[in-house]
């Protein structure tokens, strides 16, 4: 019966090709900051910031994602909102990559806007799933 | 208007701003409130100067090309217009590239640095770091960099090859030696088999005799050479010490080790000169390494003193002789000649140690008279042709045989040599390396009557060289394969008395290259090996 199941089914969706695009976005972003620091006159000052902000952005995306995916099957609003948190603090890092970069090329552009863009569109339906789910 | 110190301090703490609008940046612009020759974006050119041109000599003022959007100030000429007018366009220009930079957070990303401006507080960090003749971009990680590589493994053999830095225990065999300016560098490897001579300026004093390092003889022979399975110490052959006044005498004893102190006034024991000489073998293991040391004392005007560095490589068991090429002959070194030992044919080695037994050639003196240049003999250099003559006064009272015997003298030499090495690295031992001088005799005048008894003198050696390129096509080594020496003599008539005649004689070499052309040479076909096994026809075998 379709009205007894409360995961959402988009939301699933969306969190699966998120974490599969992620991998792709990982390695595409790490791959351009070699080829930025080969190609470009890139200090270390200014290389470890970007590499750090990269790195911990990885580190955030496993658990929010995993939460992500408990929270929607198992119906609890609790690892959901968790996961939230986490989408809010990976927007923060993301939104670094595409403004505060040191060398911000056309293709990060292009990558971290499908990705913010995927971001939004999460926690929207993160928070409806947790209004159906609270309700 | 008087200005403040401040202001002025102020004013030269900072460099003037970069100019980066495209549209004010002109790089033909040269001369100073005038107008340069087809400069389109020469602010002092008018409309009539620019009526006058023929072209623009910079079409485009772009940043870098590798913003995604940039600005771009395009100059260009109209000439169908009646004067021709300067046309100048801001246009945006688009890079396509996807890895086109969109922004940048990084300032000096696409400009380049603003060098510091000398304070009193940094001018002493600037002065380290750029007082000397050379800096590099980042001397910190360089000399880490290099630190890191030098220790080498100590399992591995070491075998060198041609041009190989020679290592040691912390770093590499140094030579010392001026690199940019004539002051002495610590940091010239010496390289296997390049034999090398140095000289450089260091600078010196007597207060710092014992603490400038590389004025002690243990600085030279304190690391031992890594060679295969073993380390070679450097021992000390021998100490010529120089007195202030150039005599240099030697010591008797070279064990005791002597360092530089202060004595008198003087700094004594300064090495003023290293030889090191290296013995090797034939597949390039170092087997004994030696330091020749030339010790001087330093007075306390001295500021500099110039010392002079060697190294020569030696392969063990063989005479240091030098090599004329390796193993072609090598244009302008001297062709190497020997005699025939005795007990020929049997295996002997030809000496070509011997000064006296090299191929020479009559040298044109000055006063150009035969008889009184007798001595004076040039080398046969590889490669280069040579004539030189002199001139024979011959009165009526010379006699024909002795005159014909000094002549003789005059144009083969005191010791003619008989060999010609074929290569420029033959070893006196391989016989089949040598090859023989042809001698030929040619008459320049037939003797129609024989009865007439006619004396003949010889009045002109021709050495001519037959070499040819042996070896890949790629790096042709020269090879001797012909050497012929032709002496022509003349008929000398019998001169009145009195009177006297001048004759020329002459002497040349000539190098002749008879090489066949190149032949491809390619790799042998891959043969395909096909055998059956023993069972293979089983059960009718």
């Amino acid at each position: 019966n379709k009205s007894s199941q409360l995961s959402s089914l988009p939301l699933q969706i969306l969190l699966y090709v998120n974490g599969v695009y992620y991998i792709f976005y990982f390695l595409a972003t790490l791959a351009m900051i070699i080829y930025k620091s080969q190609v470009f006159s890139y200090p270390d000052d200014f290389l470890a910031p970007d590499l750090a902000v990269l790195f911990l952005m990885a580190i955030l995306e496993v658990p929010r994602l995993y939460l992500g995916f408990k929270g929607n099957l198992t119906e609890a609003e609790a690892p959901l909102g968790l996961s939230l948190g986490l989408t809010v603090g990976s927007v923060v890092l993301c939104v670094y990559l595409l403004l505060w970069q040191t060398y911000v090329l056309w293709a990060d552009v292009l990558l971290n806007a499908v990705l913010l863009s995927a971001y939004g569109l999460e926690s929207g339906l993160k928070v409806t799933a947790i209004a159906a789910f609270v309700s | 208007p008087v200005e403040t110190p401040d202001g002025a301090q102020a004013r030269a703490r900072s460099l003037p701003a970069p100019v980066t609008d495209v549209a004010k940046l002109c790089v033909c612009d040269l001369l100073v409130a005038q107008c340069d020759t087809n400069c389109c974006c020469d602010p002092d050119c008018g409309a009539e100067d620019f009526s006058l041109f023929t072209a623009c000599s910079v079409p485009v003022v772009t940043g870098d090309s590798q913003l995604c959007s940039q600005k771009a100030a395009v100059y260009s000429l109209d000439v169908e217009a009646n004067p021709p007018e300067r046309i100048f366009k801001l246009i945006d220009q688009v890079n396509p590239s996807i890895f086109c930079i969109h922004a940048t957070n990084y300032k000096q990303a696409l400009y380049l640095k603003s060098p510091e401006i000398p304070t009193p507080e940094n001018f002493d960090r600037l002065l380290d770091k750029f007082g000397g003749s050379t800096f590099s971009a980042e001397p910190d990680s360089w000399n880490l960099d290099t630190d890191a590589q030098n220790p080498p493994d100590t399992n591995e053999t070491y075998r060198y090859e041609y041009g190989a830095p020679v290592h040691t225990e912390d770093a590499f065999l140094r030579l010392p030696s001026p690199v940019v300016s004539s002051w002495c560098s610590d940091a010239n490897p010496a390289g296997f088999l390049v034999n090398q001579a140095t000289k450089c300026i260091r600078s010196v004093s007597v207060e710092k005799c014992d603490s400038i390092q590389a004025l002690s003889m243990l600085f030279y022979i304190n690391s031992s050479i890594l060679a295969s399975a073993f380390q070679v110490n450097i021992t000390v052959q021998s100490i010529v010490v120089q007195s202030q006044n150039g005599m240099r005498t030697l010591l008797n004893s070279s064990d005791v080790l002597r360092l530089p102190m202060v004595l008198d006034g003087l700094c004594i024991n300064a090495v003023l000169g290293v030889n090191y000489h290296i013995t090797h073998t034939d597949t390039g293991e170092i087997i004994e390494a030696a330091a020749a040391f030339v010790l001087g004392a330093i007075s306390k005007e001295t500021l500099s003193i110039e010392q002079s560095f060697e190294i020569s490589f030696t392969q063990e068991n063989t005479q240091p002789v030098p090599l004329s090429g390796n193993p072609g002959y090598v244009v302008g070194l001297p062709v190497r000649a020997g005699f025939r030992p005795q007990g020929y044919p049997f295996p002997a080695a030809f000496s070509s140690s011997n000064k006296h037994s090299q191929l020479t050639i009559l040298q044109s003196t000055s006063t150009q008279d035969c008889l009184a240049a007798q001595g004076a003999r040039a080398p046969v250099l590889f490669g280069y042709n040579m004539i030189s003559g002199c001139k024979l006064r011959i009165t009526a009272a010379m006699k024909c045989q002795p005159l014909a015997q000094t002549l003789l003298d005059v144009l083969k030499g005191q010791s003619f040599p008989e060999y010609v090495a074929s290569f420029g690295n033959s070893q006196a031992q391989d016989v089949l390396d040598w090859v023989p001088i042809t001698q030929l005799h040619i008459s320049e005048q037939m003797i129609s009557n024989p009865l007439q008894s006619s004396c003949q003198i010889p009045v002109s050696l021709g050495i001519e060289v037959k070499w040819t390129k042996y070896g890949s096509l790629v790096n042709p080594q020269a090879r001797i394969v012909n050497v012929t020496a032709t002496i022509t003599t003349s008929t000398l008539k019998q001169l009145p008395s009195g009177r006297e005649r001048i004759i020329p004689v002459t002497s040349s070499v000539v190098f002749t290259d008879i090489s066949s052309p190149a032949e491809p040479g390619y790799k042998a076909w891959p043969t395909i090996n096909i055998k059956l096994p023993f069972d293979f026809f089983y059960p009718f075998v």
